[in-house]
């Protein structure tokens, strides 16, 4: 069966793009065979949802299904702008490309030109590259020269990536690449980072280690231990490892920056209240359309 | 004075197989010195340090050898850093000072309500006995001795044996740095 996923005529946030999942019938269905995402003229695919559809599409091929991208504005539009960030670099050659793949990737060729903006970078278990999370901060900080709290992001962009990225090579347990890529908005207002992986999602490998570890947390929703993850940290490894989780988040909210987290078959968006990431502001959608993986985005906003 | 980023490949310390390989170089080095009980900790140089590396390293050494030897930290100005520290060694239950100047101020975990002043008054001074905070605040020798036992055994303040004035055993606790 053909399984059609449709992106707005528009910026594509992770939200839109949780919405055009859902408003198909669900790529990893087991009857779903035929995979194609539609990129309309005047889609504009922002970065954390960029690396969520390179990593589903990965995923798609990987599971023998033929799975396609079709950009109907060709590479003057959106494809344009993944091919500057090194989408296609990173995508599977299983995976089709309509009209076409374009010919020369404009990543490779810019790589390093504009310290500002960091391609969307591989990261692949078996080989860790030691500057990366030095590279993503130190472009935040190039973007960002304007505002006075400039070190200070540089500093929690820096500790955001190392954590996260390190979550990959002890916890994601899969032979398929993960993904971290950041976008700097004009003026350096607004930031976001994303970091994605196709592993087990990390509600799985914690739920076990949850009842010796944390039995407070045990007989909690998943969402709600998602939550409390990131207030508390958790580990899989014992109660005096992973603040890794919740330094991440400690990070962020002073930056007054929302969490978005993606796991297999759901996604919590926190904002923070009052300094502080709480449930029963938290936005939780259950029962989505699979998606492997760990796919977690901060975006900043101005400094708190 | 140890100086972390001489145990270091690259001023980043990042993720814990990194901190464990640094951390058994750390041993090598405190082991190698078994006459010195207190180390400063320089942080000078080290340009980034994540939670997970500072809790496989710093936080880890210190938990060790908690009770025998003390480990606090100098040369600490990044914010970022100190506050990567902080979190791990909350997590793990361990105090660490941070050292500027003659001023110190303590990350990780706090002493408890019933212990801040005994740690307060031992940190006024190299080194102290129980039975001076108990003649400074007026209580017994045995109620401010289990204060000052209280600190040593979770890491806030290290102790040896000497002999009191009549004859018996009494412990004088230092600060660590």
């Amino acid at each position: 069966m053909q399984c059609v996923v449709r992106f707005p005529a528009k910026w594509v946030s992770a939200s839109l793009f949780e919405a055009a999942l859902r408003g198909s019938c669900g790529p990893h269905a087991p009857d779903s065979h035929d995979i194609v995402f539609e990129i309309p003229a005047d889609c504009k695919i922002m970065i954390d949802s960029a690396i969520r559809l390179l990593s589903l599409a990965n995923q798609l091929v990987s599971t023998t299904r033929r799975t396609r991208l079709r950009f109907e504005e060709g590479e003057t539009g959106t494809m344009g702008y993944l091919n500057r960030m090194g989408f296609f670099d990173c995508l599977d050659p299983r995976v089709g490309i309509e009209p076409e793949r374009p010919f020369i990737s404009r990543a490779a060729l810019h790589r390093g030109g504009n310290r500002m903006l960091v391609e969307i970078t591989r990261i692949n278990r078996g080989v860790r590259d030691d500057e990366l999370p030095t590279r993503l901060s130190d472009a935040v900080k190039e973007a960002c020269t304007s505002r006075v709290d400039v070190e200070d992001l540089g500093g929690a962009v820096w500790t955001i990536f190392a954590e996260l990225i390190q979550n990959i090579f002890d916890h994601s347990d899969t032979q398929l690449d993960g993904y971290a890529a950041l976008q700097v908005y004009p003026g350096g207002n607004k930031v976001s980072v994303a970091v994605s992986d196709s592993g087990r999602g990390i509600m799985d490998t914690l739920r076990p280690a949850l009842r010796t570890e944390f039995p407070k947390l045990a007989n909690l929703s998943d969402t709600e231990v998602l939550v409390e993850i990131f207030r508390q940290g958790g580990s899989r490894y014992g109660a005096d490892r992973g603040c890794g989780l919740k330094g991440c988040a400690a990070k962020a909210i002073k930056f007054a920056a929302s969490l978005d987290v993606r796991l297999p078959n759901q996604r919590v968006l926190l904002v923070p209240t009052n300094g502080i990431y709480k449930l029963n502001t938290a936005h939780c959608y259950e029962r989505l359309p699979l998606l492997w993986g760990t796919h977690i985005g901060f975006n900043f906003g101005m400094g708190a | 004075m140890l100086s972390l980023r001489q145990f270091m490949k690259r001023p980043d310390g990042w993720g814990r197989s990194e901190g464990r390989e640094i951390y058994n170089r750390l041993l090598d080095f405190v082991e190698g010195n078994p006459e010195a009980i207190v180390f400063r900790v320089s942080l000078g140089d080290v340009r980034r340090l994540d939670m997970s590396f500072a809790s496989e390293t710093l936080v880890e050494l210190a938990r060790r050898y908690r009770r025998i030897k003390g480990f606090c930290l100098i040369d600490l100005s990044d914010k970022d850093i100190a506050e990567n520290i902080d979190a791990a060694a909350e997590r793990k239950n361990q105090p660490l000072l941070i050292w500027e100047g003659k001023s110190a101020r303590v990350i990780g975990s706090n002493p408890s309500e019933g212990t801040r002043e005994a740690f307060q008054f031992a940190m006024g001074r190299s080194e102290c006995r129980a039975s001076e905070f108990a003649t400074q605040k007026g209580i017994s020798i045995a109620n401010a001795s289990m204060k000052f036992k209280q600190l040593w055994n979770e890491g806030f303040l290290l102790r040896r044996e000497s002999v009191a004035d009549s004859g018996g055993v009494e412990f004088i606790y230092q600060r660590i740095g």
